[in-house]
């Protein structure tokens, strides 16, 4: 039956041996296989250049100056690198603001390049919406189901409609909460290339498989934190597609990122613009007044001339220039606010010259802040939050990260800037 | 004397020849098994009751303090029956759900070999690889009637106790019913399909050892540590390739204007994890000592 | 595990024998291509194994180290449930076939019930009914009768005894003597991984020739050891009142015709020379006997 002296069976040992090793080999090159359709991809966009053709700085800033407000929708992931310390944001499971202070999220956009607008920040199983309707915006949170509601009051509608018929670009009131885009990130950065800064165009790019220029923003002062902020700009559209900015302290990764991962220039569906709030939703409404100033230009400008025209709330002084700036807010008792009083909270100023990045930290404090018994992170013990985020000093307690440094002194003052902690600690002597 | 000469020789039967529709006979003995199996049954009726419990419990507390409240999408139930479908879905995601399908797959291969039974399927003969896809398929067909065990279970209960509504998705915007239902069942799909991976580590799992309750275990303990690692931040760049990174993506048939690019993400990585898982098994499988 | 070629004729009932841990069960394993050999080939019908597993084992059935079935399908479904995973096999005729093989292991009446419900003598006759599903050219059982009360072992044995009956050819391997001796035709020996002989039973156990034990009176045992030796048997002794001598094994064939001196022309001439003839004895050697002196050692110790 078996017959081990057969002379077949000389050559059959290595023949199996060998059979039995090519089956291993199958998983193996499975492996392969599947490593190299993960990885192709984005070695393929790192190393993808693009043949746009050059383009100087100051024409590229004018084009996006100039370029008409593109209708789009699209993904943007928003990165952050601050180097704070670690928040216990497993406390927060869903879409919410204060995401955005460390790590990574991604949102969703649909806007048609006018007044309508709708951002989305995703959580994993959850949502946070910013819709934005011409004099109207909803802020909708899926997680408890809660819609706010942000309106204009009767007269500041009809100067708003006015305004709108101007065909300058309507402002929309204020949201608590926003979200921000590349686009208005990247508005920000180049109103304020103008200042203390150098403007240059790299090599040409690819942001969410478009070419690309970046604008590298560099600020001439030695003392911020900010070592540059680059802003890739669509070749096609002239549309901000990413915003980066550099600290000083990493120059391998940025500190911040928003930029978009996937962009479709065409206008979104109607549903994406608009907003009826969902049946059984909890519902607040809030209106908001119209700033006595309302063309975004003249903002911008306000802003940039920065300090001293009597636009500060009192007790507010701003030191420094440009890049370097300090805001000190007087007056403010941080702690009690914390645990107590909200509404002292609004009066506590942007920092002026990096509008991107403190206007998202006030946003967030008004996030800590319970508005009404009911803030969007009911959970998280702001005064804890507050404890975690800051470390002692000698002054009082300081919040450092890559690109800010905050400062609350024992008694009440508030340094603010995009500069290193040891500045602001001489600031407040 | 041998006995030999005193027997007429048998006539040689001529070669076996293959028959048609024979791959299906097998693989519908497997599924009769898989499916009759008692303790299988058992674990889909336990799986049945979850959306069961979970309804009734909500219907109970619903005027209660906690109404309208709960991660995922419980504090939706109440208001419309189609989300207790996938409240169910998402509290059986992270544990039951692996635990039954890793006990179906992990059982596959080696609850053969533990009973003996894998020497006389091999001596039938039936070819190793082909033994294995019909157990690939039995484990698979297992892991889908469990998900729609609880996905059938979520839709009955819950139309019973709250109805059926618009939906209400994660941005806010209200769909009609026929596109809610379109929706959900298109979760219940990926959920499906994000089973599959687990189901290749679980057979893969089957076919090293003679204890099912060993690979039955690694195969849980699998998704677990995946739903760990993915909880990690300094482990993000691993992340997008884990088991169970993409699972809750099922949320994204929910959003307003659900991404392909996403959903094709999460099963591209099911899709790697059953190549990889499925050739390991069947590599070990077909090279295997059978000794049980 | 060593050159092995066990030489089946068909039709054979082929004991395997050898102690626990001798290499039976490894070989069959080979045999059927559920374990590769770590180096070398092994050929079961003149095919390569496992290569040729598809071809060769729809003509094979195999009761491989007791019988295995799904604990929760009834004797008749695990049935169905194996020959639905044969490719070559009819489903049309599996009704008839299933029922056939149950009917010839007496299984007829329990088909239905759930086969951990068996006996341990059932569950071994559907292990054989599992075998004879189908026409086989060959049966190879391991250890039929492992485990199994003396009935079982009895009503198994009848089985084999049976089937090899109507023309079948039986691999049977065992670690048991007394099943080999009362079963098989032929007989293979293993240990240690070694065949160390085979060929049909009645040759095996002659092959070391016979011993003759002559029994007579006291005052008689000089005379009949020298009419003993002088009809040419050989280490002829007195021991314990009796004369002892070997007849070895000369010719080819098997049985009295092979061997030196017939045992017969012995007593006839003691008869002749008038002693009287107490006892007359022809000791064969047992397959025990032949084991040990093939190996120089005890059946059940070898390990």
């Amino acid at each position: 039956m078996s017959d081990d002296n057969a002379p077949a069976a000389t050559g059959a040992p290595a023949r199996r041996v060998h059979s039995s090793r090519a089956r291993w080999a199958v998983p193996g090159i499975a492996a392969v296989a599947v490593a190299a359709a993960f990885g192709t991809p984005a070695l393929i966009a790192t190393a993808s250049s693009s043949d746009a053709p050059d383009v100087t700085a100051a024409e590229l800033v004018a084009r996006v100056a100039d370029a008409e407000p593109q209708a789009l929708s699209g993904t943007a992931v928003y990165t952050a690198r601050l180097g704070l310390p670690e928040i216990p944001l497993s406390d927060v499971s869903g879409a919410d603001p204060i995401n955005l202070l460390g790590g990574s999220s991604t949102m969703r956009v649909w806007t048609d390049g006018q007044d309508r607008s709708r951002v989305a920040l995703l959580g994993a199983t959850s949502e946070y919406s910013v819709v934005a309707d011409g004099p109207e915006a909803w802020t909708y949170s899926s997680e408890d189901d809660a819609v706010v509601h942000y309106t204009l009051d009767p007269a500041d509608r009809a100067r708003y409609d006015e305004l709108a018929q101007d065909a300058s670009a309507g402002r929309a009131p204020d949201v608590a909460g926003d979200l921000p885009t590349p686009q208005e990130a990247a508005q920000q950065v180049l109103d304020l290339a103008r200042q203390d800064a150098t403007v240059a165009v790299g090599a040409p790019t690819t942001v969410a498989g478009r070419d690309a220029y970046p604008v590298v923003v560099t600020p001439t002062s030695e003392t911020t934190l900010v070592a540059r902020v680059v802003v890739s700009v669509d070749s096609e559209t002239s549309t901000p597609l990413r915003v980066q900015v550099w600290s000083r302290d990493d120059a391998d990764v940025p500190a911040l990122e928003l930029g978009f991962t996937d962009v479709t220039f065409a206008p979104p569906s109607d549903t994406a613009l608009e907003f009826s709030a969902p049946p059984g939703a909890s519902e607040r409404d809030v209106v908001v007044p119209l700033p006595p100033e309302p063309t975004p230009e003249e903002l911008a400008d306000a802003e940039a001339a920065g300090a001293g025209d009597g636009a500060l709330p009192p007790g507010t002084t701003v030191t420094g220039t440009g890049w370097d700036t300090v805001v000190e807010t007087a007056g403010v008792d941080v702690v009690d606010l914390l645990a107590a009083d909200p509404s002292s909270v609004a009066d506590l100023p942007p920092g002026v010259q990096e509008r991107l990045e403190s206007q998202g930290a006030q946003d967030l404090y008004e996030e800590f802040v319970p508005q009404d018994g009911s803030g969007p992170v009911p959970e998280l013990d702001a005064s804890t939050l507050y404890e975690q985020l800051t470390t002692e000093v000698p002054q009082g307690r300081l919040l450092s990260s890559a690109l800010l440094s905050v400062l609350v002194t024992d008694d009440g003052r508030v340094l603010a800037g995009a500069v290193p902690a040891d500045v602001l600690i001489d600031r407040a002597g | 004397m041998s006995p030999a000469d005193s027997h007429a020789p048998l006539p040689a039967p001529a070669e076996p020849a293959r028959r048609r529709g024979a791959f299906a006979r097998t693989v519908r003995a497997e599924l009769r098994l898989v499916l009759g199996r008692r303790r299988n049954v058992v674990l889909l009726i336990g799986l049945a009751l979850v959306p069961l419990l979970l309804g009734v419990v909500l219907y109970v507390t619903q005027s209660g303090a906690f109404a309208g409240q709960g991660p995922g999408f419980i504090g939706r139930v109440t208001g419309n029956g189609l989300f207790l479908v996938i409240a169910s879905l998402f509290l059986c995601l992270p544990f039951l759900l692996p635990l039954c399908i890793g006990i179906a797959s992990g059982d596959a291969i080696a609850g053969e070999a533990s009973a003996g039974t894998l020497r006389y399927l091999l001596v039938v003969p039936v070819g190793r690889g082909r033994l294995l896809v019909s157990k690939a398929i039995g484990a698979l067909v297992f892991a889908a009637c469990a998900v729609l065990a609880v996905a059938l279970t979520g839709l009955v209960a819950g139309a019973a106790l709250f109805g059926v509504g618009d939906v209400t998705l994660l941005s806010g915007t209200t769909v009609s019913v026929g596109d809610g239902l379109l929706r959900v069942a298109a979760v219940v799909v990926y959920v499906g399909l994000s089973m599959t991976g687990l189901v290749a580590v679980g057979l893969f799992f089957s076919t090293l050892t003679e204890v099912p309750v060993g690979a039955m275990a690694a195969t849980v303990v699998v998704a677990i540590v995946s739903g760990v690692l993915d909880q990690l931040p300094q482990l993000s760049a691993i992340h997008g390739g884990l088991l169970t990174h993409h699972w809750l993506d099922f949320a994204e048939f929910l959003r307003l204007e659900p991404d392909p690019g996403v959903l094709v993400q999460g099963l591209a990585v099911q899709a790697a994890w059953l190549l990889v898982f499925g050739s390991l098994a069947w590599a070990r499988f077909t090279t295997a000592d059978v000794s049980s | 595990m060593d050159g092995i070629g066990l030489e089946v004729p068909q039709g054979a009932v082929y004991g395997f024998l050898g102690p626990n841990g001798s290499g039976k069960t490894t070989t069959i394993r080979m045999l059927l291509g559920l374990v590769r050999p770590t180096a070398g080939a092994a050929w079961l019908l003149g095919e390569p194994m496992p290569d040729a597993a598809p071809q060769v084992l729809p003509r094979v059935g195999a009761l491989v180290e007791g019988p295995a079935f799904q604990p929760y399908l009834s004797g008749r479904a695990n049935l169905v449930r194996l020959d639905a995973h044969d490719v070559t096999s009819d489903p049309r005729t599996l009704r008839r076939r299933a029922d056939d093989a149950l009917e010839r292991v007496g299984l007829a009446a329990a088909a239905a019930k759930p086969y951990r419900q068996y006996s341990l003598g059932m569950k071994q006759r559907l292990g054989l009914a599992a075998a004879l599903l189908r026409p086989r050219d060959l049966l190879v059982l391991d250890e039929p009768t492992n485990g199994l009360d003396p009935q079982g072992t009895r009503e198994v044995r009848h089985l084999v005894r049976e089937l090899a009956d109507t023309g079948a050819t039986v691999l049977l391997s065992s670690h048991l003597l007394a099943e080999i001796e009362q079963v098989c035709t032929h007989v293979g020996i293993m240990s240690r991984g070694r065949l160390l002989v085979q060929g049909p039973r009645d040759e095996l156990a002659a092959a070391d020739g016979v011993e003759i034990v002559v029994t007579v009176p006291a005052d008689q045992l000089a005379a009949a050891a020298g009419v003993v030796a002088r009809s040419g048997l050989g280490d002829v002794q007195v021991v314990d009142g009796r004369v002892r001598a070997r007849s070895d094994t000369v010719g080819p064939s098997s049985g009295d015709a092979a061997l030196e001196v017939p045992p017969g022309r012995v007593s006839a001439a003691l008869v002749h020379a008038g002693l009287d003839l107490l006892g007359f004895e022809v000791r064969r050697p047992t397959l025990e006997q032949v084991f040990v002196q093939l190996t120089g050692e005890g059946f059940d110790v070898a390990r």
